[in-house]
This record gives C-alpha cells, structure tokens and sequence, in this order.
C-alpha cells in the first residue's frame, strides 16, 4: 500500500506540476524577450530606511546612480509580483472551496469593499485625524476584528440566505454582490476614507530586503497553508470534495450537506475579509469602489488553478499557483511593452486556454486508464 | 413474410450482455408483447428498433428491408416512435408548442400561433383526447404525457409504436383510458410493441408474446397458444447458479428490528420484523413502494410516520445520522446517483460514510483510514489497481462492493440493499450474493430489496411481497415458490 500511496502523491505533484510548468516557461520568457532596464540604485541609511544612492558628478552636482538590471528577474518586480499575487490568492482560496463544493460566490469583490470601508470607519476613529484618545493599539485591534467579522457575516449571510431560501447560490450572490456594495456606498457616500493609525500601516507595509512586503506574502502562504490542510487532510474538508462531486450521495451517506454549504460560504467571505484588510492596511484608504471585478478575478485564478466548475475537483496549491499566473500575465504585458489595453484579452484568453488544456489532460487520462 | 424482423441482435452495456443474438419477428398490425424480468432485454430491443440505442451486431429488416436507425429522429422517418418513461418533451412549453416543435408553422417567418393550435388540436382529436392544446406539458400527469406522446407519434406517421411499461406509473383510470385507446390505433393498422411484465394487460391487449431472458430470446408465440403460467415458467426457468446459502442454516439471532404501521411517500401500513442472521427480502414490480420503504427506514423520507424500533430504542424520524448512528446503512438502487461520488477514488468513497472513525482533532488519519479500508475491501473481494483508483473507472460489480463496503466500514447491524446485483455482470452478481450469505453469518441483519425472483429465493430466509404501497404476503422459506411469489407481485 505504501507504494500505491507514493504513486498517488507523485500523481498530485504532476497535477499542479502542469501550472509549475507554465510559471516557468511564463518566467523564462519574460527573462528572456524583456530585455534591461536602467533602475535607480538604493541603499540603507544609518536609520535602516531605504534610500536613492547619488554620486556627486563632474560639476559637483548630485547625480542619481542607475543601474542595469534584467527588466522581469529583479527584487523589484519580484516584490511587486509577490504582493499584488497575494491579494488575490487569499481571496481565489475561498474561492476554491466555494467551486469544489459546486457553488459559486459572485460577492466577494463586494465583501471585500464593505469589510475595507467599514474597518476603515474603525481605523479612521483611532487615526492622527480620529476622535478617539484611546490608544491606537486598540484601535488597531478593533479594525482587524471589523474587517475580518464583517466578511464572515457577508458568508453566513450568503450562505444561509441560499439554504433557507434554496435559492442558486448564482442569484443569491448576484443580489448580495449588489447590496454589500450598496452599503458601503451609503455608508462613505462615495468618499474615500483613510489616515488610519500610523502603527496599522506600519504593520502592513512592513518590508524587508529591495520593497517585499512580507505581510501579506505571510498571510497568503498561511491561508493558502490552512486552506490545503483543511481540504486534504480534514474530515471537514473531504466532505466538501463529496458534496461537489455528488450532493445526492454525500446526502446518503450523513453528511449534513446545508452545513458543508455553510461553511464553504464562510471562509470564502472570511478569506475576502482578510484581503481587504491587507490592502488598506497597504494603500491607506478605502472606497466603496474597492474590489470591483475582483469576484471574477478569483474565480478565473481557481479555475485556471484546477478547479472544476462542476464541482468535487480543485485544491488549495492550484488557486494560488493560478493567481500567480494571472498576475504573471498582466506583469508581462507591462514588462514587454505590449499595449495596456490588449491586457483584458490576453488574460480572457488564457482562462479559456487554462479549462481546455484540463479537459485535454482529463481526456487523456482516462484514454490511458480505458487502456490499461 | 414478416412486417418487422429481428435477426441476431447483440448488445453489450459496460459489465452486462443485455442482448445476445436475439432473433424474432413481428406481424404487421399486430400488437406485439415482449416480456422478461428486470435485466432480460426486453426494453433494450424497444429501444433499439427506436433509435435510442444502436446495435452492436445483428440486423433489422422492415417489409424486406434492412434497416438501422441511428438515432430517433432517423427511426421516426422509418416510421417508428417510441412513447418513453422518461421526459419527452421541454415542460415548460404548452402541448401545441411540443406537438409542432419539430416543424413549426411560419407565416412571414414569424411564429402562426393560429395554425399551430389548429395541427395541435387536430393530431389531439385523432386519438379522441380532450386535452387543451395550450396548457402547459409540465401540468400534465403522467398519462396524459403518453396520450400527448401517442398523438405526436401518430402526428410525424408513425406505423409501429414501441411502448415501454406504459401503464407502470399510471392509475387504473388512466390505464383503461390507454388499453382503449390502444385498440383504436389497432384498429387503424398500427403495429404496437408492448413492453411490459403485467400478464394480464398483455393477455387483455396483445396477439403475440416473445418472452426474454437473461437477454435471449426463449419463445415467441400466439398468446392463444399459450398461457400464464407457462410464461412465467419461461420467464424464470433457468439453472440456479449458486449454491444454497449457510445462513439459513444457523439459527435466527436476537430481534434488531420493529416496524409498525410504517406510512410514507409511497407506501402505507407497514409492520415487520427482522432478526441478526436474517436475510429479509422485498419483492413486488417497479413502483410497488419498496425502494420508497428503504429510504424511509434511512430517514430520508420527510413524509414518514409510524414508529422504527432498533434494538429496542425509537429512532428519530426522518433522520438519516440518528438511523446510521443505529446501525443501519443502505445500500441504494441508484449507484451513480446515490451511492457513490464518482469524481472520487476508492479509499474516499469507502471511508465516506465513517469519517469520524478516523477522525482526531479534525483532521483525517491516512493510516486508520487505509487500513480499515483495505480491511474491508479484501475482505469483500474488491477488484482494483489501488485504493487510490477513481471509482468510476471500477466495473458494475465492483463499484457495488465499495458502496457495500462504505457500510461495514461503519460495523453496520442492519444491512438495507436495494437491488444489489443491477448491472452487474453474472459472476459478480454470484459473489456478491455469497458475500451477503458470509455477512449474514457473521450476524448482520440484512434487508435485501430485489425484482430478480431466483436472486430472492436463493438468499432470502423470508419474503415480504409488495405490491401498491402494501405489504401483500410473508412467505417463509418453505412457501417459497415462483409462482406463489410472481402471483402476489402482480396481484393474480
């Protein structure tokens, strides 16, 4: 049996060993044909800030020193690639578990604003400009707490609204997807609402080496973490694969299928609560405009990632693999020089490629298993 | 020379033979019966001649032509229909909508709604049937659906109908309404094929009878030369291929089970016992309220009352996790629906039911589970590469041994199974009935639902017949007979 489970595990590495590969070659190319590019060069000061190194020229001018640097494979652009990946695969996580389950969540874009301007109303209170004296510690741990409470109780919303009503999670998440964003509007009337305790954003934009902002890196690879074990290794977890993969038996065999439901829609407004806290925490403010096309964002990363719309298929590694190659397109794009308004096709493109390419691979596979 | 003939028809499905070089013919204007227990054939060959499935070999000649329909539209155009169990027809439109669909009546490319209620109303008023012409199809029963059905055969010139058990989930209004009707389309040349196991309809409505088994063609004759009872020798006549069970020999263990006055969706008044060491087995015809019993003692009927008594403490109604929790498991009729999760492999689907067996803290044991598993699975015999292999890829039997094996993963006292052998190939099906024999020994009570009479008789320690919802008769292994058990199934 030992040797059966060995094979197996070498059959799931192949599984997401396909995406890998892709990254790679996706890597490679941008290596190759982006050419260089001339950075201005950085430093550490003695306050352990970073700032631009200058040489004093032949005319006793100050001159910023630049150097050659490959234009996709520096610090730089791997930090940004690294933080703006991270965003979104949080969210195309929760995402996951919603699509394995046979659902589909379209208000996590929403989910997202309302929980960012919502904690943000916290955050402001607590800020320079804010009305409270308490200390900004507290502050700061009532913010998180909103931000987070808010995108779990938009899940328990959804979800209970789809049971009770039994009502397809399409439409009940079409009108959510609306109304949370309705609310947020109403609550800011539009305005953007920022200057947050100064230790919040500190926190968040915390980096280290050339800009890599390693909280949200953090975060995502300990969702991306929790959200794996869960979905392989928790009893919990397996029965979202079963419910996916055949609601009427999962229903013959105990499992409380409503429940299995439930909580899928939780962690995907959990997951969407904690994105948006990260990236107020980065940009400083929040609108009710936040996050818009984020839901199909999310679900294109987790489809690309392996996850079957039809449902019992996906996994944890896929969504963010998938985010990342996403987010490796759109950098491309502006690396390469390619025109910034091809970038919506090429990203299109690539979902339908990423489906058909699984279907291909699906196809094949069970001609050898016919086979054999 | 005959209207319709059938020379060597051979047909496989994935682990069973439905049809081996079945051959015989059919008189013009005749109305033609084909009869067989569950698994004969006897609605593959309907659908065949319908276009619904095609042949693997043999051959189809009509009026000294061959012929082979590809699909139904390509058998409509030959001039054969078939009225279906299943949809038809889109439901959400009206019957005069469903009547024309295939050719619409346009009149400056748009839509002449006037002309096509006058096609509707006259294909309706051929067969004499009342209905509105713009209610909607989903309103109707089902026989109305099958008046509709008649009258869009009649309506594309149709001259051999196929009806496959057309009266098994009508009422007995409907089915005079139909056994009229049928004479009136004889009465006009049609030739029908009557699919059905209801003798006393096909001694009522038919002049010839060809009677299936096991997918061979075993008799065809002029039903004035033959009779009930030698159909119903011809129908179950064969060899018995296994050997008597040991259960019956041991004596019958403690009472694990009381039903008493057990009504549900389909079924009313329902009392019975069972005891470790007893295999309990259910017959009646398709719809006689059985599959509907089994799911009640499951809990997943919403509708049932009455009292269920498992080793002497009342289950919670309608709950599956308090009648798991009691020991009982089901093994259902449906396999690819209900029994398994095909998109996973045998290890999850084994291990679906009794997760918290090898549950700490949440999180699964790999090992426990494999262990237990593969206990299980060499115990019952399962033939896989790996446990890790997707299920759907196993054959009929096998997958049946996982969905079986779900259950003793959980030490279950009371084993239900509803039709365990369907589509299950012949050596197989013998396996699966030792193991039922070796887990009755071994002190589970076991509830076997079944339309196969020799799989009922062999196993069986006892017979309950159903028969609308109704208990009809407890035949004790002595009483057990073919025609004792066939005449309670249909009532005679």
């Amino acid at each position: 049996m030992t040797r059966t489970g060995l094979l197996n595990s070498r059959y799931l590495r192949l599984q997401e060993g396909g995406l890998l590969l892709v990254i790679l070659i996706l890597g490679l190319s941008l290596t190759i044909f982006g050419g260089k590019v001339d950075r201005p060069k950085f430093e550490l000061n003695s306050a352990g800030e970073r700032q631009r190194v200058f040489t004093t020229g032949a005319d006793g001018e100050k001159v910023p020193v630049f150097e050659s640097c490959n234009k996709f494979l520096n610090a730089q652009t791997m930090a940004q690639l690294a933080k703006d990946t991270s965003f979104i695969a949080i969210m195309a996580v929760g995402a996951t578990f919603i699509i394995i389950s046979g659902n589909i969540d379209l208000s996590v874009g929403a989910i997202y604003a309302l929980a960012s301007v919502l904690s943000a109303l916290v955050f402001h209170r607590f800020g320079p400009d804010g009305v409270s004296s308490a200390q900004s510690a507290v502050g700061i741990f009532l913010g998180v707490v909103t931000c987070i409470g808010v995108g779990t109780l938009a899940g328990i919303a959804n979800g209970a609204m789809m049971i009770g009503l039994k009502v397809h999670p399409f439409i009940i998440t079409l009108g959510t997807m609306a109304i949370f964003r309705g609310i947020a509007f109403v609550i800011t009337q539009g305005q953007s609402i920022g200057n947050f305790p100064a230790g919040f954003r500190d926190l968040i934009r915390y980096e280290t080496g050339e800009g890599l902002s390693l909280v949200p890196l953090l975060i995502m690879i300990i969702v991306a973490i929790f959200g794996g074990v869960y979905l392989t290794r928790t009893a919990a977890g397996r029965r979202i694969y079963a419910v996916g993969g055949n609601e009427v038996a999962s229903r013959f065999s105990g499992i409380r299928v409503e429940w299995v439901k439930l909580t899928v829609f939780i962690f995907s407004g959990l997951t969407a609560g904690i994105a948006a806290l990260l990236s107020i925490g980065y940009y400083g403010a929040a609108t009710s405009g936040d996050g818009q096309g984020y839901e199909l964002n999310v679900i294109a990363a987790a489809v690309v990632g392996g996850a079957s719309l039809s449902g019992g298929k996906g996994s944890a590694l896929g969504a963010v693999l998938g985010a990342l190659v996403i987010q490796m397109i759109s950098t491309g794009i502006v690396i390469l020089g390619i025109n910034q308004n091809y970038s919506q096709i090429i990203i299109g493109a690539v979902v339908i490629l990423a489906v058909v390419l699984d279907q291909v691979n699906n196809w094949l596979s069970r001609r050898r298993l016919l086979k054999g | 020379m005959s209207f319709i003939e059938f020379r060597n028809i051979s047909k496989r499905f994935p682990g069973v033979q439905a049809l081996d070089k079945v051959s015989f013919s059919i008189e013009l204007g005749s109305c033609h019966a084909l009869i067989g227990e569950n698994g004969a054939g006897k609605s593959t060959i309907g659908k065949i001649l319908a276009g619904v499935y095609t042949a693997d070999s043999g051959e189809i000649w009509i009026e000294g032509k061959r012929v082979s329909p590809a699909n139904p539209l390509e058998a409509r155009t030959l001039g054969i229909s078939m009225v279906h169990q299943e949809l038809a027809f889109c439901p959400n439109l009206t019957i005069a909508e469903n009547l024309c669909l295939g050719n619409l009546p346009r009149k400056w490319g748009w839509l002449d709604r006037k002309e096509m209620l006058r096609q509707a109303k006259a294909l309706l008023g051929e067969i004499d049937c009342p209905l509105d012409p713009m209610l909607l199809m989903s309103m109707l029963t089902t026989g109305q659906e099958q008046m509709v059905q008649i009258a869009a055969a009649l309506g594309s010139g149709s001259k051999v109908i196929v009806m496959d058990e057309p009266t098994s989930s009508l009422s007995a209004h409907e089915s005079e309404a139909l056994f009229h009707l049928i004479e009136k389309l004889r009465s006009r040349g049609i030739t029908l094929i009557y699919v059905s196991h209801r003798m006393e309809e096909l001694f009522r409505l038919c002049d010839a009878i060809t009677v299936l088994r096991d997918g061979q063609h075993v008799s065809t004759e002029p039903i004035k030369t033959t009779s009930k009872e030698k159909i119903i020798h011809q129908m179950v006549g064969r060899e018995v291929l296994f050997k008597a069970p040991r259960h019956r020999e041991e004596s019958l263990g403690a009472k694990v089970l009381e039903v008493t006055n057990l009504k549900g969706r389909q079924f009313s008044g329902i009392n019975f016992e069972l005891r470790e060491k007893e295999v309990l087995g259910f017959g009646g015809l398709v719809g006689a309220g059985r599959s509907e019993l089994a799911l009640a003692l499951m809990g997943l009927d919403p509708e049932a009352t009455g009292h269920i008594i498992v080793g002497g403490k009342e289950l919670k109604p309608k709950s599956i996790r308090s009648s798991m929790a009691s020991g009982i498991g089901l093994v259902p009729e449906d396999r690819k629906r209900q029994g398994l999760v095909l998109s996973m492999n045998c290890r999850e689907n084994a291990s679906l039911a009794g997760l918290e067996r090898f549950t700490h803290a949440g999180l699964v044991s790999d090992r426990q589970e494999r262990e237990c598993v593969e206990k299980y699975t060499s115990r019952l015999r399962v033939k896989t590469p790996s446990l890790e292999t997707q299920v759907a890829s196993l054959s009929g039997g096998n997958q049946q041994k996982i969905a079986l094996a779900k259950w003793l993963v959980r030490d279950c006292k009371i084993l239900i199974v509803d039709e365990p052998t369907r589509g299950v190939d012949v050596g197989a099906k013998a396996e699966i009935h030792e193991l039922l024999d070796e887990l009755a020994c071994s002190g589970v009570a076991i509830i076997m639902i079944s339309s196969e009479l020799p799989e009922l008789m062999n196993l069986s320690s006892r017979i309950l017949i159903m028969r609308d919802g109704k208990l009809q008769g407890n035949l004790s292994h002595k009483e057990f007979s073919q025609n004792a058990i066939m005449r309670l199934m249909a009532g005679i």
